[in-house]
This record gives structure tokens, sequence and C-alpha cells, in this order.
């Protein structure tokens, strides 16, 4: 029997096995939905206080309003001045509010005799998230305090400077886009966890699970070709890991629509055409994973060493990823001749809209297939000689 | 037509054959005889081509394996010594399967297989997934997805192991019918009440090496002992690992 029959012959017949086995369907429908999930409720995390300080203004609620008007005047220049709720102290705890400002009646009467005029700023230390209101609050009251001593020692003749010895000027650049957009560096890590995940319970199954349940004999005496025998097993797995990289990709293309663009206060690029070309990029990172799932699940001594050390495979080309997230430099262009790394560096590049050359493409994908190729040569090379069934 | 010249294979440091010679003829049932250990499995595995030889050569039909193990392994229907069946194919797709990868399909498989369902009883379940199933259900799937094909020489690695009363009859019956048609049937056993019910030529494998081979009445003169079980004894020189 020629070759691509003895393929299709194994090939088809693995896929309509995967079909059926619960915990391949399971990793590779059900897994894939949790990245684009995550990135949902980061980008949400992310985008609520900004969308508070830098959009709308920041509600300052002020109690005591009526005993200190000019304080109250300078502080509706840097805020949105609200009535504060009537039990302040709860209301901070409860996380209703994140700060108070409490104007006690004997304010006025203490800053016109020149004593320190008593003020409660009301917040709560231990929550983590970033607390907008509380800071600006802060801020517009030590400004004006400034401002106010500044007057002061101007009325007794000395030169304000003269207390103040440093002038430290703050300059965030931050913007909630930009923030965001940070989060979008996870998106290419998840694709690859996603296609190894969904690949391997096939990838081990149609391995080290035949060996173990004593079917890789009967398949060896066959006359098939071992390298269309390899092949279609590497095959078999990608289908499933391409389910879970469609999926995952599908996902993620619904996260703007879970988050419109006005709220995170930026647009994502992930519209079909891009998602499109985020998957065609993926295909040879398929590949490559579905055929070192299989040679190594293969020579693992049985389906549990399998497991384990498909799990240890999968951190390998997650974790230059998640490095580089962190890495700010310009890349080396030999970089995307890495494989797996080569590929997340292309998909950061498309979502942040920055240009991608055709170079860069041409290189990473030939360097992914190429591995692939060599992998599965390798694999053939050992199941020609009957290693996987005997060896192990 | 099954032979092997000076087969010669080695795991490691241990000898498992050390220059085995035999022929298996067509039209007869060949019983491999001889104690666990002593080589039967590695013998048939050289012969269905998932082990290589170190030395020497194995040829069905006068195919040699090291040459063109494909066109050796069509001329092979297999019963290996282990019997997995895929858990979630039903008993049928396992027939289609093989057959598929015999180079076999539509119509004439479609038929070949309900001929085999029909041939080992397996009409009860022929359409279950073979998750669950008895060993004799088991063995009867394994059979039909070797025979599928229809072909010429037969190898097994004791097919009724761990097999009832009933289902071995059955087999027995399925191997003799299968000498009326001609083929060449190489079976191995441990048991000897089996090889002497079946068999029409035994070679008797011992420690790697053939200690006797020919007709059972050929054994018992060139023991001198009246009964099988004494020759056999007599030529493997123990009673160690038979039963």
């Amino acid at each position: 029997m020629r070759w691509p029959r003895s393929f299709w012959v194994v090939f088809s017949k693995e896929v309509r096995e995967g079909m059926r086995d619960r915990r391949a369907l399971v990793a590779a429908l059900f897994f894939p939905f949790l990245g684009p999930a995550l990135l949902v409720v980061m980008l949400h995390l992310v985008s609520q206080p900004s969308r508070q300080a830098d959009e709308l203004g920041v509600d300052l609620p002020v109690a005591g309003r009526e005993h200190a008007p000019n304080l109250v005047a300078f502080l509706e220049q840097g805020a949105r001045v609200v009535e504060a709720p009537p039990d302040a102290e709860e209301a901070v705890r409860r996380g209703d509010v994140e700060v108070v400002v409490i104007i006690p009646p004997d304010f006025g009467k203490a800053l016109r005799s020149g004593r320190p005029a008593p003020i409660r700023l009301v917040t709560d230390e231990s929550r983590q998230q970033p607390r907008p209101s509380a800071a600006v609050a802060e801020r517009l009251l030590s400004a004006w305090s400034r401002q106010t001593g500044a007057q002061r020692l101007v009325l007794r003749g000395v030169h304000p400077t003269v207390v103040e010895p440093l002038a430290v000027e703050h300059v965030d650049v931050s913007t909630p886009a930009s923030r965001a957009a940070s989060l979008l560096a996870t998106i290419p890590f998840f694709l690859v966890m996603a296609l190894f995940t969904g690949g391997m319970p096939v990838a081990i199954d149609a391995t080290a699970g035949e060996r173990e349940r004593q079917s890789l004999e009967p398949l060896f005496a066959a006359p098939l070709p071992r390298s269309a025998l390899v092949a279609a097993k590497m095959c078999g797995a990608s289908v499933f890991s391409a389910l879970a990289l469609v999926e995952t990709a599908v996902g993620f293309g619904l996260v703007p629509l879970a988050l419109p663009a006005t709220r995170i206060g930026f647009s994502m690029h992930l519209d079909p055409w891009m998602l499109a070309r985020i998957l065609a990029l993926c295909i040879p990172m398929v590949l490559l994973a579905s055929a070192l799932m299989v040679m190594l699940a293969a020579r693992a001594r049985n389906f549990r060493a399998a497991q384990t050390t498909l799990s240890l495979l999968m951190l390998v080309p997650a974790l230059p990823g998640m490095a580089l997230g962190l890495m700010s430099a310009r890349p080396p262009p030999s970089l995307y001749a890495i494989p797996f790394l080569g590929e997340q560096m292309i998909i950061t590049r498309l979502l942040r809209a920055e240009g991608v050359s055709l170079a860069q493409v041409g290189l990473s994908t030939a360097a992914t297939l190429g591995a692939a190729a060599l992998v599965a040569a390798f694999a053939a090379r050992t199941f020609e000689r009957g290693q996987p069934l005997f060896d192990a | 037509m099954i032979a092997l010249e000076g087969v010669r294979k080695s795991f490691g440091r241990l000898e498992a054959l050390r220059g085995v010679t035999f022929a298996v003829p067509d039209g007869h049932i060949t019983g491999l005889l001889g104690p666990n250990g002593a080589g039967k499995t590695t013998a048939l595995r050289i012969v269905y081509g998932v082990l290589r030889p170190d030395e020497g050569r194995a040829t069905v039909d006068g195919v040699d394996l090291a040459r063109d193990r494909l066109e050796a392994q069509r001329r092979l229907g297999v019963l290996p010594h282990a019997q997995g069946l895929y858990a979630r194919l039903t008993a049928r797709e396992h027939i289609l399967y093989f057959g598929k990868m015999h180079g076999m399909s539509g119509a004439p498989l479609e038929r070949r297989a309900d001929e085999l369902v029909q041939l080992l009883g397996m009409q009860d379940f022929a359409h279950r997934r073979t998750e669950g199933f008895s060993q004799g259900q088991k063995v009867k799937v394994a059979l039909a997805r070797a025979l599928v094909h229809g072909p010429r020489n037969v190898v097994l690695d004791e097919p009724t192991n761990g097999l009832d009363v009933a289902a071995t009859r059955q087999v027995r019956a399925l191997l003799m019918q299968l000498r009326e048609q001609g083929h060449c049937i190489l079976f191995s056993s441990h048991v000897m009440q089996e090889v002497s019910a079946l068999c029409d030529r035994v070679v008797v494998i011992a420690r790697g090496l053939v200690v006797a081979e020919g007709t059972p009445d050929d054994l018992r003169r060139q023991t001198g002992r009246d009964g099988l079980e004494d020759a056999f004894v007599a030529a493997i020189g123990s009673e160690e690992g038979l039963a």
C-alpha cells in the first residue's frame, strides 16, 4: 500500500478515536477559553481606575463643606466635589467610596488663629488596587496647605521658596491604552499553551497509550511505512491542537465585544483578518508541537511518564514568550529563527500594530517547519527500528 | 511458507535467539513449542517484522523481511502476543481498520468483515465498542483483524491464552479450517495438549536454539519416548516452564 493511503488510514482512525475521547475533547474545547476569559478579567481590572481618573474626573466626597468654602473651591478645581455619605468611615471600609474628606466645624476658627487647621482624610490603606481619588485628595490638600503657608510667609516678609528646597515634578507617561496593551503580550503565550494542551491527550494516547494497551504491536505488524505511521499520529494530534488554537483565537476575538474600546481606553486589533493572520502564523507551531509531543511520548516509559514529560515540554516554549512581555529592548533579528519565540514575537508585533516584515515571517516559519521535519524524521527512524514498542 | 535461517537476536547481554533455523510449510499447522523464555515470541516477532534479527534472515513466501518488509507483512496475518484493542472503536471498526491498512476498501471490505463476524460468531458484539470485552471476545476481534485480508500465512502467538474451553475449541476449529484451505500456520504455545491436538509439525525451541523438529511421531522416535510429553521434556532437557 502506498504512503499517502497508509497515512490517511491511520490518520483518520486517530481523529475518529480522538473525537470519541472525552478527555481529548475537553482539552481541545474547554481549556482554550481560559485565556480569553482571563484577559477580559485583567483588562476589566486595569481599565477601571483609569476610567475614573483620567476620563471622567475623580469624585471627591467632602463632608462639612460649609465650614471651608475657600478650600472646597480649591478642591473643585481638581476633582468633582460630591456629597459625603453619612457614615464616612463605614462607607470607606465597605469600599463604597475610596476616600472621604471631613472638614470639622472648628476648621475656620483654627485657620484664622494661625493654628494647624484639623482636617480628616478617611481611606482604607489595606486595599491593594490603585485609589486615584484618595491620591488626588491628598495631592490637592497638600497643595492648598502649601499655598496657604506660602501666603502667610509672604505676609511676614519671608520668601516662600525658603521652605521649599526641592521642586519634585511627577511625570506619569502611562496611559490606559499602554497599561492595557501590556496585557496583550499574554495572547501569544495563551495561544502556545492552547496548541500544546489541545494536542497532548491524542499525542499521548496514540503512542504511550497504545503501547500500554498493547495495540501498538499489531500496528507494527501491519504493512505500513513507519514514517507514514509517525506522520499520521503527529497530524492526528495536530488536528486537536489546531482545534484548541482556533477556539482560543476566536475567544480572543470576542474579548473586544465583552469590553468595548471606549471602556478600556484603546481599541484592540483583533478583527477576523488579524485572527486569520495569527492562526496562519501558528500552523508551523502546531506541527512542531505535535511532532515533539508524539516523539517524546513514544519514548516515554509509560502513560504517566509521558504526561509528566509533555507538561514540562509545554513550559519550554511558553517561557520565552513570557520573557518577551518584559523585554523592552529591540530584539535582534536572529531571535526570529527560534521556533515558538519567533512566532510569539511576530504575533506581539501584529497586536501592537507594529510593522512585520516578510523576512521575519519567512525566517520564523522556515525555522519552525524545519524543526518539525527534523523531529518527525527522527521519530520515524526510531519507529522504523521498532523502538517505541520495546525500548521504553 | 515461512522460514528462519540462522537467526540470532540479543537484547543487551541476553541472547534470546542463538542461531535459529526452521521452515514452516503451506497446508500444515506448525507448533512452536518451548518453555517460557525460550525465545518463541522473539522468533515470531522477527517473522512478522516488528523486530530485526542481528544475524540471519526471515522470509515469508521467499520475501526477505529485511529487503521488503511491507511485501512480507502483506502476506502475513498476525495475532501478536499483545492483542490490545482500541477501547473507543467497535469490533467491526477494528476489522475495517486493519483491512484498510492492507489496502482493502469499499464493498469487498464490508463483505469480508461481515464474513468474519459470521465465521467467528461475533454477531452479538460486532457493533459494540471493545471497552469491557471478555478475553474471548477480545481474541476473536484480534483474530478477525489478523485474517481480514485473507493472508496466505498466519502467525499466532499463544492464541488460546486465557480462553475458556468453548472459545479454545472455536479457535482450534478455525485453525484446522485454515489448514484445509492450504494456509501456512505457525503458532506458539507452551501448552503441550494444544500442540498435540492441533499440530502436524512441531518445532521445539529452548534457550534460544531449536532442539527438535518434525512431526509428533518423528519427535517420539528421535527421543525414544512413547508419550509426547516425555518426548518434549527429553528434547528440552528439563520440565521447567512447560504446562
